[in-house]
């Protein structure tokens, strides 16, 4: 009798451990599913996307709960530099962009834990409002712990190994057409010395 | 043999239906702790979020050119207004129901003089003749989001204090 109900306790229990499992696994493999490559960016077709079904409305809710309609808003996300390491503190990267086809944009710096970096320099994004422009519309910026010359500056100090950068294209125009040569490029320009 | 069967049976059709159950409650759970988060000091009514600091800890990868103004809605008593005060820049209304489905959203190139729509259950037969915008929640309770473009500390007072104006309650009668 024992046996019995352990035997039956064994298998709901194994049972529910296959379903979650599955489940998350599910949700994974759907999220790189919707993932789009541009040069150094991703972008997500499932944040702000409509939802088709369950298992897309559960991508979405995990991915960008509360996000913009793409209509509205597009956003991309860089984490790794050109030669593919870890965006980090340590270094000092330039942003090349070309005119984006969009009626507003900004880039913001994120720490690995997905919140603003830890410091007062009251600069963790540049965006199309307040960003210095060349004649035919085009900007770099500079990531970087300290300002120096930079004219527009993302501070990275305290931001760490493995922060991330996110894009966000605010009404996109009807032309704007994702891909690595239309959105900003990214260049590392020197790393300090790791001891 | 068939001892074991019953077993092996019995665990697959509890995975497909603790599959199914965890896919179906991941965006309910994610909405519904937001919800409970935005309605702690009630329904009905707007949050104008801080400014966006280092310390803003509410919400993952916020956006620090933005002010926010959230209203967690409840339409168990009857519909709720919404109203958004135009604002000199982009700016956007979002609705979200209980499931995470975004089913509204305008900016400020289709409503340049703000929003006011009237958020129910069921629109009513004589909408049309009311004049009123209806819209129809898929869910009695869900959140309605504004963003305002306040990329600095003075526009971002400004949208301060234009969202003073907003309005998420129930007209009474």
């Amino acid at each position: 009798m024992v046996r019995r109900i352990l035997a039956w306790a064994a298998a709901l229990l194994i049972g529910l451990a296959i379903g979650a499992a599955s489940a998350w696994a599910a949700l994974e493999f759907g999220r790189s599913s919707f993932a789009e490559r541009y040069g150094g960016w991703t972008h997500s077709r499932a944040a702000g996307s409509e939802a088709a079904g369950p298992y897309t409305r559960a991508i979405i809710a995990r991915e960008g709960l509360l996000a913009l309609s793409a209509r509205e808003a597009l956003y991309f996300t860089m984490s790794a530099d050109e030669n593919g390491r870890p965006l980090d503190e340590g270094c000092i990267y330039e942003l090349a962009s070309p005119p984006l086809a969009t009626r507003w944009w900004s880039v913001t710096l994120y720490a690995a834990d997905n919140f603003l970096a830890q410091n007062t320099d009251h600069a963790p994004s540049v965006d199309a409002s307040r960003t210095l422009t060349d004649a035919g519309g085009g900007w770099r910026a500079r990531i970087s712990p300290v300002r120096g010359q930079a004219a527009n500056w993302i501070s990275s100090r305290s931001a760490r190994r493995g922060f991330t950068l996110t894009l966000r294209a605010y009404n996109p125009r009807d032309d704007f057409r994702p891909s690595a040569e239309a959105l900003p490029t990214l260049a590392t320009i020197s790393c300090a010395e790791t001891p | 043999m068939s001892g074991a069967a019953k077993y092996v049976w019995a665990a697959l059709i509890v995975a497909v239906m603790s599959h199914l159950a965890v896919i179906h409650a991941v965006p309910r759970v994610f909405t519904g702790v937001a919800i409970s988060r935005l309605s702690e000091s009630g329904f009905n009514a707007w949050r104008f979020a801080p400014r966006v600091t280092p310390e803003s800890r509410a919400i993952v990868r916020p956006s620090p050119d933005f002010a926010y103004s959230a209203c967690a809605y409840d339409l168990s008593d009857g519909p709720v207004t919404i109203r958004v005060k135009p604002w000199d820049g982009y700016w956007s209304l979002s609705l979200y129901a209980s499931n995470s489905d975004n089913f509204y959203v305008v900016d400020d190139r289709e409503a340049r003089q703000g929003a006011v729509i009237t958020l129910t259950r069921r629109i009513p037969r004589d909408a049309e003749d009311s004049g009123a915008t209806y819209v129809r929640s898929p869910s009695t309770r869900g959140i309605a989001l504004i963003r305002r473009l306040a990329p600095t500390p003075d526009a971002y007072a400004a949208a301060a204090q234009v969202a003073r104006d907003d309005f998420c309650a129930r007209l009474s009668g």
